[in-house]
């Protein structure tokens, strides 16, 4: 390929890159906005239960496992300083400022974003999309908007859930199993979480990411190739951009948030 | 504007990407008709409902419905148009997450306040139509490619609409469903007194309901007629098409270098 | 349909559990009910230094937590911190006018929290009043070094 070629590739290629944000961009602005109706509201209800209740058993079970490691490997880094006391302290602020934004909202791209990619990109390749739209019926609206809100809601709500269980499962090692005294685990932590700092904090990252994950996974739903090819790339699109979307905003966010902590 | 066209195209140019797929078409649809766009697989016949249904925008030339521009329309109007079509899928298009009730009702229940009582009485008027009202709580999965295209019609016509498009509804289907559809089509439309457009190439079928034919290849209209007057038409691409001949003008080979020299090159390893 | 009833169920029940699960964290987890509570009085301390103390930062007497740190800020008079403690209102004219303060640290890398040991002045502290007698944070490195040159004095 001569040098010209190349550049002519990367210009093309960097277009294309700028006009696929610009459709997800209004794509964004035609779905989420409009006024909810009641039949609006039975539809997030649905989707709610398809995206955020179902999500719910993996999301519980991880943060389980995610609090009871934590404290383990916590516990023999801390005690070689006799400051196991602080084991409540380490577990819960990584979990409410790192480790549960960032992991249910990978676990949801997972589970939920990928699914809601593959489904809408069935309607599409079945005809299902412009079917409506010939019956007179916006599938931005119908479609789309309640899986968006619906996400949107869902991933903060299983972020604190993903929190609660893991500081439980973090007591259950610590406490139960390895002898921590109970006072000073929980102790340990109230004095150290802010309720602003940091659980507020993790619930302003974990918004941004449902809306970055669920604004991903619907509209590489929308704008796929309907082939069952193409409903295949679209699914892994959805989880690869939404993982490395989440790592790369939460680095971000970090840096906003927590940066002038030290 | 004549009042007895319902819909009429004028010099409509459409092109997806670097290939060309329709240089000026000029179309006319008479109202209470059926009329049938023909051609060879590939042709956009598809892109060309897709183009009457407002779905896709033209690149020039106009597309008219009963005196209005469809792509000159704002959203909102263009949305309150479609509630005078109806289209039926190639699939059928019906809604996975509902049952063949619901799916008959989903116009109704989005586009009127009627009582419930009412939405069920016109959804098992229209499922009796096609047949089904025995099938009205199986799923989409639960019927056969055949069913589920009488019950997309039976939705498409729930709103009583003027026009209704179809898009190839016999391909792929036995014999007898064929029979079923071709007689549902024609029913349908005395019925209601309504004006049908069918995109199919399957000529036997198609020419037994259609009023009149247009027959679509490269991008232009290539013949049109009623059926009778199109087979017995001289031109010898429209006789390979209607009476179905492997090789005439419409070349069997996709276009490719010298057949003999061909296989020479391989040999040759150049 | 039975069915929508299940899941509009499950769903009220997913949004509950979310926001019961915030009230966990904020109660339990960050103890925002915890600490003080109700009626506090203010005493103010001032230090030579503070090291890691911070608002929030916990008071204790005796081990027990009476209170916490409302505030810290620098005396441009002294260069001095000076700490603005809330204490539980039923400690008000109990304390001893001559009760230390010093800044502790729990574990030896734990929090930095404010521990009141009581003297025997028949007189009391009372909102508004400050103590006297302070003791400031200890300071690793300073700790560090005094130890090393006592070693190199040997």
């Amino acid at each position: 390929m001569s040098l010209v070629q190349r550049i002519a590739a990367l210009g093309r290629g960097t277009l294309e890159l700028l006009g696929s944000l610009g459709r997800a961009g209004v794509f964004l602005l035609q779905s989420s906005l409009g006024i909810p109706s009641r039949e609006g509201w039975y539809l997030w209800l649905r989707q709610m239960h398809f995206v955020g209740v179902m999500s719910l058993a993996i999301v519980l079970v991880s943060g389980v496992f995610i609090g009871m490691v934590l404290s383990l490997q916590g516990y023999t880094i801390l005690v070689d300083f006799g400051a196991e006391e602080a084991l409540g302290q380490m577990v819960a602020l990584s979990l409410l400022r790192e480790l549960a934004p960032v992991v249910a909202a990978l676990l949801f791209a997972g589970r939920a974003g990928s699914a809601l990619t593959a489904e809408i990109g069935l309607m599409k390749a079945t005809e299902q999309l412009s079917s409506m739209e010939m019956i007179g019926v916006d599938p931005l609206r119908r479609i789309i908007a309640p899986r968006l809100w619906a996400g949107f809601v869902s991933l903060p709500l299983l972020t604190v859930g993903f929190s609660v269980v893991g500081i439980w499962g973090g007591y259950l090692v610590g406490v139960e199993w390895l002898g921590v005294f109970e006072g000073a685990y929980w102790s340990g932590m109230q004095g150290s979480v802010g309720f602003f700092d940091d659980v507020g904090n993790g619930l302003v990252k974990s918004l941004v990411f449902a809306l970055v994950v669920t604004w991903i996974a619907v509209f590489q739903g929308y704008d796929l190739v309907p082939t069952s090819e193409g409903i295949s790339r679209a699914t892994t699109r959805t989880v690869v951009y939404s993982s490395l979307a989440v790592l790369g905003l939460d680095f971000v966010l970090t840096t906003l948030m927590f940066g002038e902590l030290g | 504007m004549s009042d007895a066209m319902l819909v009429e195209l004028e010099g409509v140019r459409f092109s997806r990407g670097e290939k060309e797929i329709f240089q000026g078409v000029d179309l006319r649809v008479p109202r209470g008709k059926i009329t049938a766009i023909m051609g060879p697989s590939g042709t956009g016949k598809t892109t060309l409902l897709k183009l009457i249904g407002g779905q896709l925008a033209p690149d020039s030339g106009s597309v008219r419905i009963a005196g209005q521009d469809v792509h000159r329309l704002p959203r909102r109007e263009l949305f309150r148009l479609r509630r005078r079509m109806g289209m039926l899928f190639q699939s059928g298009a019906l809604f996975s997450d509902l049952d063949v009730f619901e799916n008959v009702a989903f116009p109704l229940r989005v586009h009127t306040d009627l009582p419930e009582a009412m939405v069920r009485d016109v959804v098992l008027m229209k499922l009796e139509a096609v047949g089904l009202r025995g099938a009205r709580h199986l799923m989409p999965a639960e019927l056969s490619g055949g069913m589920l295209r009488r019950v997309a019609l039976a939705r498409a016509v729930a709103l009583d609409p003027e026009l209704i498009l179809y898009d190839e509804p016999f391909v792929g289907q036995d014999p007898i469903s064929m029979g079923v559809l071709v007689q549902l089509i024609r029913k349908v439309n005395q019925a209601l007194g309504l004006t049908a457009i069918v995109v199919s190439h399957d000529i036997k079928e198609t020419l037994s309901i259609a009023d009149y034919v247009y027959v679509i290849s490269d991008g232009q209209v290539m013949a049109h007629g009623t059926p009778a007057s199109l087979d017995v038409d001289r031109d010898p691409r429209v006789s390979q098409f209607i009476h179905g001949e492997p090789d005439g003008p419409v070349p069997f080979h996709y276009p490719a270098p010298d057949y003999f020299s061909d296989i020479l090159a391989e040999r040759t390893g150049s | 349909m039975k069915r929508s009833k299940m899941m509009e169920f499950g769903v009220g029940l997913f949004m509950l559990a979310g926001i019961l699960g915030l009230v966990f964290l904020g109660l339990r987890v960050s103890g925002l009910g915890s600490g003080i509570s109700g009626d506090t009085f203010t005493l103010y301390a001032d230090f030579a230094n503070i090291g890691g103390l911070k608002p929030r930062s916990k008071v204790t007497l005796a081990g027990v937590q009476v209170g916490q740190v409302a505030d810290v800020e620098l005396d441009r008079e002294w260069f001095e911190a000076r700490v603005t403690l809330k204490l539980d209102a039923d400690l008000e004219g109990q304390l001893p006018r001559d009760t230390t303060a010093a800044i502790l640290t729990s574990g030896l890398l734990g929090e930095q929290y404010l521990g009141l040991s009581v003297g025997g002045d028949p007189d009391t502290l009372v909102d508004g009043d400050t103590i006297r007698d302070t003791q400031q944070a200890l300071v690793l490195e300073e700790l560090i070094q005094q130890f090393v040159s006592n070693m190199v004095r040997e």
